[in-house]
C-alpha cells in the first residue's frame, strides 16, 4: 500500500515492543486484489503513485551498473506495473537479473515498494513464461530450496564436502545445472545446529518475562553451527530463555528466484511456528540478516497468513535486540577481546532494515578488537544468484569494489552478518570472515575462549 | 535508554551531514538518523550560493553573491546566519572536498553551462566542470551520446551562443563505444569508464577492441576540429573522474569537462561520497533506512524539551535519545514537508508552517512563476530553532537547517546548496555548543 | 494567398474530422480548418468514455440506441483507439432500487447487452470496488482515445486528398448576407507549421460550401455569417488519477448527478463530471470545488480513490443546444442529441450549414448525416464508407508478438506501443536506431516522437496527443526537454525552445489542480529540476541585455 497511511504513531508509551495490529497492515479499506484471475497476487498498481521519478533507485542498484541487459529498478518496478493493464501478462525477462539486494528499497525517497514488485513480477514470470523444463528454471529451483540439499548434504557431511569439493562434480554442475564452478561449494558441519541443540538438552535458562525464539536460517543450521551457538550462550548469559522452534526456510533465496508458492508454503509454516510463541511473550531473533528481512518485511508484503504481522513486528535481528533491551555499549565497555582488526561489509539486508552501522559502533567500543566499515557497496552474491553459472561474472563485478576496500584496510580477516556475502568476501579476498556475535560472545560470555 | 547521543541529526542530505560534521567536529557524540537516500543525487553537485535576489525580474546573475546577501528578505535564512555564516559553511566545505571542486579562489560566482544548453551562475563546482566554464573563451565542443536522451549537445551548443557566450560553441551528438543497450544506465556508462572496459568496436569492415576510454575520444576526434575544450555529459566516471578526465585530454589533445545533469546525477553521487566519508572521519554515527515518526517529549532539560525521536520499524518504535536534535529532512522534494488537499505539515515535530488555507494559493499562474509552495517550510529564530504558530520557539532544544526551511525559493535563487551548508554549519555548531554547556 | 475547394470544413475535433474524412472519400475536396490543434476544442477534453448507451437508457432511449450502433462500429474501425473495458453501473446500499430495475429495463429496450453481477460478482472483476456495493449491472461501455481517433480521420482524409491545417484560425468568412462563399484565415503564430502559410499571414479559402463544425464555438461563426446559433456551453471537469485503480468504466448507477463516473484510460483512471452552465466556452472559471467533489463522491464507490495521487485536472466544454423554444433552465435537462442546422432553411442564407449538440460517441453517425447533406446540395452521388474501411492504424489486428524483442525494446514498452501505433507499430518503431524511450511514464519512444512531429511539426503539444509522451506521473518534468530535443536540427534552436515553453506551460496548466501530497512533491521536484539545475526560469538567452561574462569566475587555468 501507499505511503499515504502514515505509520501508525504508538501512543505514549515507550514501549518499543508496541505491536501494530493486524487491521493496519491490511487496511480494511484495501484488500489485497488479483492481477491475474488464477493468482493471489496484489495490484500493485497504486505503487507506482509514490513514484515522481528521481532515479535514485536505478544509480543504486549494482546489477544495473555493470549488467548491460538490467534496465534497473524504475523501470522493472514502478514503470512496468504502471503500464500495465487487467489482461496484460508479459513480465519482461530482465526481471530475472535482479538480484533481490533490496538497496532500491533503501534508497527511494518516496516509499515506493520496489522489491514487494520485483519479487511479484519475478513470480508472475516464472509463473507464466518460464519453461518449467527448462534447466534454468531446474537449477533455480534446486538453488532455491538449498535447505532440502542441505539436509541431505548434512546427513553425511564428510562424503557431500568431498564430493562437493571434487572438481568433476564441479563441472557436471555447470554444465548440466549451470551452477558455476567458480566457487568452492560451502562445507556442512560435521554436526548440524539443531543437532547441537538436542544434545545439550535444549535450554539452560528458563524466564518468565525475558524469552526469545530463534530463528536460525538453513545456513548457521547446516554450515556454520558456530553462530548459532554464540548466539544462544550470548543470549542466555543476559538471562533470556532461549527456544529453537522447528521451521523451515525464511524465503528469501525462493523470493529472488520467482518461487512464490515454495516460499508460500515455507512461510506458512514458519508464520505457525513463531506466531504461538509471540503470544506467549517470545520475541523472534535472527542471526541471519536476510532471515530476518525476510520475516519482517516480504512476508506482509507478500503473504496474509493471521499472524504475519505480529510475526513482522516481533521479529530482531540478534544485536540489535540486546542493544535495545540491554545496557549493551557499557557491558562491551568493561570487556576485552582479543580478536584484532575485521573489515565489516553491511549485507545489504541489514542496511534495509537500518542495521549497516551497528556492528561496527558495537566494537568500537570493545578493547582488543576492531572493525572498519568498507563502504556501502554490494558484495554481489545475492544469495543464490552470484551461484548462477550466467551471473556469476556480474557478481563478481558488482563485488569488486567491496573487494578493493577490503584490502586497503589494515585486516585480515572479515566481518559480516550475512552467510552468502561471506562466502563472497571469502571468495573474492581469502579472508576468513566471522559473525559479530561470535566477537561479542567471545568478549561477554565466561569460559567461551 | 539503549540508544544514547549528544546531537541526533535527522535528515541525511548536504544539511544534514553538514550539521553532524559540524557538531561532531565540536567533540560531541552525533548520529545521524536517515530514512532514504537524500536528493542530493538528484541535483547537480554544483554548490550555488546565491545566483539572483527573489523578485529580481529580468536581472541578475548576480557576480558577488555575498554582496547580495544582506539585500535579502528579513526572513532568508541567509539573514539568520549572515553573510558570515556563509564563508564559514563555505570553509567547511572546502576542507572537506578539497581540490575536488573549484571556485574558492574567488567570491566571484562562476557560470556553468547546464544540460538544458542555458549557463547557470553558481559558487563551487566540480573539478570536472572546471574547464566548462562560459567566461572562459576558449572554443568548446560538446559532445552529447545517442542514448544519453536528457543531453542534445548540438541543440545546447546552439543555445549557448544565442547566449551571446565570448567562446564558439559547436555539437556533436555520437554513439557511445560499444554495445551497450538503449537504456543503459549513465552509472553504466561511468563504471565502464572507470574500469576502462575493453569494448568492440566496428571499423571499416573488421571489428576490434578497445579500451573504452580510448574508444570514446577515437569516436571524438573526427568532430573535433581544433575545439581547445571538450564537453561531456556528467558520466566521466563515478569513482575515478580525474584519472578517465585525464586520459580523454591526453587522447583528444584539448581541455575536457562535465556538463553537470538533472537526476540521476553522477557529480551528486560524488558529493554525496565526500561528505559521508568527512561524518565517518568525524565520528559521526550512521542509522539509516528507517523512517522517524515521531518524538518524545520530557529531555533532560526540561518537560518541553524532545527526549527522543522515535523510529518506526515494521510496527515496532525504537526511541534514539539525545540532547540536542537537528531536523534537516528536506522540503516538500525531500518529504521534509508533506502536503494534503487541506493543508502543508512538518510530519515528524509537527513544526508550524506557515501556508494559505487555500491551496489554490500555492501557485503561480506561470509555470516559472513566483510560487509560494516554494517558500514553504519551518520559520525559525535567530538560532535557526522553529517558531510555533505565535511565534514561540517549538522545542529548546530543536533546530533546523537546509530545505525544511522556509522563506527562501532555491530554486529560483539558485542557493539549495548554500543554505544547506550555511544553516547545517550553523546549527549543527550550535546544537553541539548547548550541549558543551550543559 | 487564395485557395479554392469544394468544401471547407471549419473545426479539428471528432466531427469536423469525421466529416473531412467522409466526404473525402466519396471523392469530395475537402479543406479542414482547425484554429488549435486536432482536437484542441471539446474532443480534447473529454473523459474518454466510449459509451454503451447504458447511460441513457433510462432518459434518452435514441440516444441511447445509437450509442450502441455506433459503439460496435467503433470497435470494428478503429480498434487501436479503442479498449474494450466493459462498464458496470453499481448500485450500492441505499441506492434505489427502482432506478437499478428502470436502468436494466432501459439497456434491454435498446438492445444494449446488459447482465446484473451480484456484489461479490462486481468485486472480483473491480476488486477496489466499495464493499458497499449491492449490485451491478454490466454493459459493454469502453475507453475511446478522442486524440488519436482525430488524427486517424485526419490522416485518412488526407489520404483521399484532403487538406487539413491546424493552426489556422478562421477570421471572417466570405460572401454576403445571402451566401457564404469560403472564410479568411490567419496562419497562427503557433508552432506546427506545415507547408502552407507562414505564421500571422492570411489566406482566403473559397468554397462551394461550408461545414461549421465548431462545436461550442459555433456561435462565433455564426456571428461573422450574421445568423443566431444558441448553443449553451456547459463546462465539466475531469480529474486524472496517475494509475489505474479500474480496468473497468464504473459508473453509479442513480439518476443523473455531478461526479458519477470513474473511466479507465489508458494508464490513468479519469473521474468525471460537473454540468455548469458557461457563459464563453474559453473563458470559464476552473474551480477547486470540482476537483474536491470528485474525489469525495467517488471514493465512495472506489475508496482508494480517497488516497491516490491526481496527476491534473481539466475542463470541457459541451457544446449543448437544444432549440430556442424548449427553454431549460438547467443545463442537466438539456438533450445530448445533435442538430444539423442548415441555415437555407432556418436563415435563408447559402453555402453554410452547422452541427451542434450530439456526442463523441457518435460522431461519426453526424458526419454521416452531414455529409449525405452537403452531398445533396454539390449533387454528388457518391455513398458514406465510414463504418466499413477501418482507420489508418486499424486495419489488421495487429497481435503482439514475441518478435517484437527485434525492436530492442521491453516488453511492456513494446506493448504499449502497439497498442498506441496500432498496425502501423512495425514501420514507426523500425524507422529509428537507436530507439531509446524518451518518455518513461508511457513509454514512449524516440521513433513515436518523431513519427509524430514527422505529422505535426514544431507543436509539442500536438505529438504529445499523439503519443501520450508527458502525461505521466511527472506530467513532463523528465521529458518535457527530451522531446523538444527531437525538433533540433530539422528546427532550429528557438523554435525548439519556443516549442518546448509551450508544452511546460500547457502541462503546468493542468497540474496546478493537483498539487498537494505527491504531486506537490513532484511539482517540487520538476521546478527544481528545470530552475535550479538548468536555470530555464532565467534562461540568459531570454534576456534583452547580454551577460557581462567577463565579470564572473573564468577558472584558474593550467590547474
Amino acid at each position: 500500500m501507499s505511503d499515504a497511511e502514515q505509520p501508525t504513531n504508538p501512543n505514549d508509551s515507550n514501549d518499543v515492543n508496541e505491536v501494530r495490529h493486524e487491521e493496519t497492515v491490511s487496511d480494511d479499506e484495501f484488500e489485497p486484489v488479483q492481477v491475474f484471475p488464477e493468482s493471489e497476487d496484489m495490484d500493485l498498481r497504486p505503487g507506482s503513485d509514490d513514484c515522481y521519478k528521481c532515479s535514485t533507485c536505478d544509480t543504486n542498484c549494482p546489477v544495473a551498473e555493470v549488467d548491460d541487459d538490467f534496465p534497473g529498478p524504475k523501470f522493472q518496478g514502478p514503470e512496468q506495473w504502471r503500464l500495465k493493464r487487467k489482461e496484460d501478462t508479459d513480465i519482461d525477462d530482465s526481471v530475472m537479473s535482479c538480484s533481490n539486494c533490496m538497496r532500491c528499497d533503501s534508497s527511494c525517497p518516496s516509499d515506493v515498494p520496489l522489491s514487494q514488485m520485483h519479487n511479484t513480477a519475478r513470480g508472475e514470470y516464472v509463473e507464466n513464461q518460464m519453461d518449467k523444463l527448462s534447466r534454468e528454471y531446474v537449477r533455480n529451483r534446486i538453488l532455491a530450496n538449498y535447505r532440502t540439499m542441505a539436509e541431505l548434504g548434512s546427513k553425511v557431511p564428510r562424503l557431500t564436502n568431498f564430493l562437493m569439493g571434487n572438481s568433476l562434480v564441479q563441472a557436471v554442475n555447470e554444465k548440466v545445472l549451470g551452477i558455476t564452478s567458480e566457487r568452492e561449494f560451502p562445507e556442512f558441519a560435521e554436526e548440524t545446529f539443531r543437532e547441537w541443540w538436542e544434545k545439550r538438552g535444549g535450554p539452560q535458562v528458563r524466564s518468565e518475562d525475558k524469552r526469545v525464539a530463534y530463528f536460525h536460517g538453513c545456513y548457521s543450521n547446516y554450515n556454520t553451527p558456530a553462530v548459532g551457538k554464540a548466539m544462544v550462550r550470548l543470549f542466555e548469559s543476559f538471562g533470556y530463555e532461549v527456544v529453537v522452534p522447528k521451521q523451515r526456510c525464511s524465503g528469501t533465496p525462493m523470493f529472488a528466484n520467482g518461487m512464490l508458492d515454495d516460499a508460500k508454503r515455507a512461510a506458512g509454516i514458519n508464520v505457525e511456528n513463531f506466531s504461538g510463541l509471540v503470544e506467549e511473550g517470545y520475541d523472534i531473533i535472527a542471526s541471519c540478516t536476510s532471515c530476518s528481512m525476510s520475516l519482517r518485511q516480504e512476508y506482509p508484503e507478500l503473504f496474509s497468513y493471521d499472524g504475519t504481522a505480529s510475526v513482522a513486528a516481533h521479529t530482531y535481528e540478534a544485536l540489535e535486540y540486546l542493544r535495545l533491551h540491554e545496557d549493551l555499549e557499557a557491558e562491551l565497555a568493561d570487556a576485552e577481546v582479543d580478536a584484532g582488526e575485521f573489515a565489516y561489509h553491511a549485507p545489504c539486508h541489514a542496511r534495509n532494515q537500518g542495521l549497516a552501522g551497528q556492528a561496527v559502533e558495537l566494537i568500537d567500543g570493545l578493547d582488543g578488537a576492531n572493525a572498519e566499515d568498507v563502504g556501502d557497496s554490494c558484495s554481489g552474491i545475492s544469495g543464490t544468484y552470484g551461484w548462477k553459472d550466467e551471473k556469476y561474472e556480474t557478481s563478481m563485478k558488482i563485488g569488486a569494489e567491496m573487494f578493493e576496500h577490503m584490502e586497503e584496510t589494515d585486516a585480515e580477516a572479515g566481518m559480516t552478518e550475512c552467510p552468502t556475502c561471506a562466502m563472497q568476501m571469502e571468495h573474492g579476498t581469502g579472508y576468513e570472515i566471522r559473525h559479530p556475535l561470535e566477537v561479542l560472545e567471545e568478549a561477554l560470555v565466561e569460559g567461551s575462549h | 535508554m539503549a540508544i544514547e547521543d549528544d546531537v541526533t541529526v535527522v535528515g541525511g542530505g548536504i544539511a544534514g551531514m553538514t550539521a553532524a560534521l559540524a557538531a561532531a567536529r565540536e567533540g560531541v557524540d552525533v548520529r545521524l538518523l536517515s530514512h532514504k537516500d537524500s536528493t542530493l543525487k538528484s541535483a547537480s553537485g554544483l554548490v550555488d550560493v546565491l545566483g539572483y535576489l527573489p523578485e529580481s525580474d529580468g536581472e541578475g546573475p548576480l557576480s558577488d553573491p555575498f554582496e547580495a546577501i544582506p539585500q535579502l528578505p528579513d526572513a532568508h535564512p541567509y539573514r539568520t546566519v549572515g553573510v558570515e555564516g556563509v564563508r564559514e559553511a563555505l570553509a567547511v566545505f572546502d576542507g572537506v572536498v578539497g581540490d575536488r571542486y573549484r571556485g574558492d579562489h574567488t567570491d566571484r560566482n562562476a557560470l556553468v553551462p547546464t544540460h538544458g544548453g542555458a549557463v547557470k551562475p553558481t559558487a563551487r563546482y566540480p573539478a570536472s566542470a572546471a574547464a566548462g566554464l562560459a567566461s572562459d573563451d576558449r572554443s568548446a565542443l560538446l559532445v552529447g551520446f545517442e542514448t544519453v536522451t536528457d543531453f542534445d549537445a548540438p541543440l545546447a551548443a546552439d543555445h549557448l551562443e544565442s547566449a551571446g557566450v565570448p567562446f564558439a560553441a559547436r555539437g556533436a551528438t555520437i554513439s557511445f563505444p560499444g554495445d551497450f543497450r538503449v537504456d543503459a544506465k549513465i552509472t553504466r556508462f561511468a563504471d565502464a569508464l572507470d574500469a576502462d572496459e575493453r569494448v568492440a568496436v566496428q571499423g571499416d569492415g573488421y571489428t576490434t577492441e578497445l579500451p573504452v576510454r580510448e574508444a570514446l575520444a577515437e569516436a571524438v576526434k573526427p568532430h573535433l576540429r581544433g575545439a581547445e575544450r571538450v564537453g561531456f555529459p556528467a558520466l566521466l566516471g563515478q569513482h575515478r573522474p580525474d584519472e578517465v578526465r585525464e586520459s580523454l585530454e591526453a587522447e583528444l589533445g584539448a581541455a575536457v569537462f562535465e556538463v553537470p545533469m538533472g537526476p540521476p546525477s553522477i557529480p551528486g553521487m560524488r558529493l554525496e561520497g565526500a561528505l559521508t566519508g568527512a561524518c565517518r572521519e568525524a565520528g559521526v554515527r550512521f542509522t539509516t533506512g528507517n523512517p522517524v515518526v515521531d518524538y518524545e517529549e520530557g529531555g533532560r532539560a526540561g518537560s518541553e524539551d524532545i527526549a527522543a525521536v522515535r523510529v518506526e520499524r515494521n510496527g515496532a518504535a525504537i526511541p534514539f535519545h539525545a540532547d540536542q536534535f537537528v531536523l534537516a529532512t528536506g522540503g516538500l522534494v525531500g518529504k521534509g514537508i508533506d502536503s494534503d488537499r487541506e493543508g502543508v505539515a512538518e510530519p515528524i515535530f509537527d513544526c508550524h508552517v506557515p501556508h494559505s488555507g487555500d491551496r489554490y494559493d500555492w501557485f503561480a499562474d506561470a509555470a516559472f512563476g513566483d510560487h509560494p509552495f516554494a517558500r514553504f517550510g519551518v520559520e525559525t529564530d535567530d538560532d535557526l530553532r522553529p517558531l510555533d504558530r505565535r511565534g514561540d520557539v517549538e522545542f529548546p532544544n530543536l533546530r533546523a537547517a537546509g530545505a525544511v526551511l522556509g522563506g527562501h525559493d532555491f530554486a529560483a535563487e539558485k542557493s539549495g546548496a548554500g543554505v544547506s551548508l550555511a544553516t547545517g554549519v550553523a546549527a549543527g555548531r550550535s546544537a553541539a555548543k548547548e550541549v558543551s554547556d550543559s | 494567398m487564395t485557395a479554392t475547394t469544394d468544401v471547407l470544413v471549419v473545426g479539428g475535433g471528432s466531427t469536423g474530422t469525421g466529416i473531412a474524412r467522409d466526404l473525402a472519400m466519396r471523392g469530395v475536396d475537402v479543406t479542414l480548418v482547425e484554429k488549435g490543434n486536432l482536437t484542441h476544442g471539446t474532443t480534447g477534453r473529454m473523459h474518454g468514455l466510449l459509451h454503451s448507451g447504458g447511460r441513457y437508457a433510462v432518459s434518452d432511449q435514441a440516444s441511447a440506441e445509437e450509442c450502441i450502433e455506433e459503439n460496435r462500429v467503433l470497435r470494428d474501425i478503429a480498434g487501436h483507439c479503442v479498449e474494450e473495458t466493459g462498464g458496470q453501473f453499481v448500485q450500492l446500499e441505499g441506492d434505489p432500487d427502482e432506478y437499478f430495475e428502470e436502468k436494466l429495463e432501459g439497456c434491454r429496450e435498446c438492445g444494449i447487452p446488459a447482465e446484473v453481477l451480484s456484489a461479490e460478482e462486481a468485486r472480483e472483476e473491480e476488486p477496489y470496488l466499495t464493499k458497499d456495493v449491492k449490485r451491478a449491472i454490466r454493459v459493454p461501455d469502453g475507453a475511446v482515445d478522442p486524440f488519436r481517433l482525430c488524427v486517424a480521420n485526419a490522416v485518412s482524409a488526407e489520404n483521399h486528398g484532403a487538406r487539413v491545417e491546424t493552426h489556422a484560425e478562421v477570421i471572417d468568412l466570405l460572401g454576403d448576407d445571402e451566401r457564404i462563399t469560403g472564410a479568411e484565415i490567419r496562419h497562427e503564430t503557433g508552432p506546427g507549421k506545415r507547408s502552407h502559410g507562414k505564421s500571422g499571414e492570411t489566406e482566403e479559402i473559397r468554397a462551394e460550401y461550408v461545414v461549421n463544425a465548431t462545436g461550442a464555438w459555433a456561435g462565433r461563426i455564426g456571428e461573422m455569417a450574421g445568423v443566431d446559433i444558441e448553443v449553451r456551453p456547459s463546462k465539466g471537469v475531469m480529474v486524472v488519477m496517475n494509475c489505474r485503480q479500474v480496468d473497468t468504466v464504473i459508473n453509479r448507477c442513480r439518476p443523473k448527478g455531478d461526479a458519477d463516473i470513474v473511466v479507465p484510460h489508458e494508464t490513468t483512471a479519469i473521474l468525471g463530471t460537473t454540468d455548469e452552465e458557461v457563459e464563453d466556452p474559453e473563458d470559464y472559471p476552473e474551480e477547486r470545488w470540482e476537483v474536491d467533489l470528485m474525489i469525495d463522491e467517488l471514493k465512495r464507490l472506489v475508496p482508494i480513490l480517497g488516497e491516490a495521487r491526481t496527476v491534473r485536472s481539466f475542463w470541457g466544454v459541451r457544446p449543448l443546444y437544444e432549440p430556442p423554444e424548449v427553454g431549460s433552465s438547467d443545463p442537466t435537462d438539456i438533450t445530448r442529441d445533435y442538430f444539423l442546422l442548415d441555415h437555407e432553411e432556418r436563415d435563408d442564407l447559402h453555402g453554410l450549414t452547422s452541427i451542434v449538440g450530439g456526442k463523441f460517441t457518435t460522431y461519426r453517425m453526424m458526419a454521416e448525416e452531414i455529409s449525405d447533406h452537403v452531398c445533396d446540395q454539390l449533387g454528388v452521388s457518391a455513398t458514406c464508407r465510414t463504418a466499413e474501411v477501418p482507420l489508418p492504424g486499424s486495419e489488421d489486428e495487429s497481435v503482439l508478438d514475441a518478435g517484437m524483442d527485434r525492436f530492442g525494446l521491453r516488453s511492456p514498452v513494446a506493448r504499449r506501443s502497439t497498442q498506441r501505433l496500432g498496425s502501423r507499430a512495425d514501420e514507426v518503431l523500425s524507422s529509428v536506431e537507436p530507439n531509446p524511450v524518451l518518455c518513461d511514464c508511457e513509454a514512449v519512444t524516440r521513433a513515436e516522437v518523431r513519427d509524430a512531429i514527422d505529422q505535426s511539426g514544431t507543436d509539442l503539444n500536438a505529438v504529445r496527443i499523439r503519443t501520450r509522451a508527458s502525461m505521466g506521473n511527472c506530467q513532463g518534468g523528465f521529458c518535457c526537454h527530451r522531446m523538444a530535443s527531437e525538433l533540433h536540427p530539422e528546427f532550429d534552436e528557438p523554435q525548439a525552445y519556443a516549442a518546448l515553453d509551450d508544452l511546460f506551460e500547457e502541462r503546468w496548466k493542468g497540474e496546478r489542480h493537483a498539487l498537494w501530497g505527491e504531486q506537490l512533491s513532484q511539482a517540487g521536484l520538476n521546478y527544481a529540476l528545470h530552475s535550479a539545475t538548468m536555470n530555464r526560469d532565467r534562461d540568459p538567452a531570454d534576456r534583452e541585455e547580454a551577460i557581462a561574462f567577463g565579470e564572473f569566475d573564468g577558472g584558474q587555468r593550467g590547474d
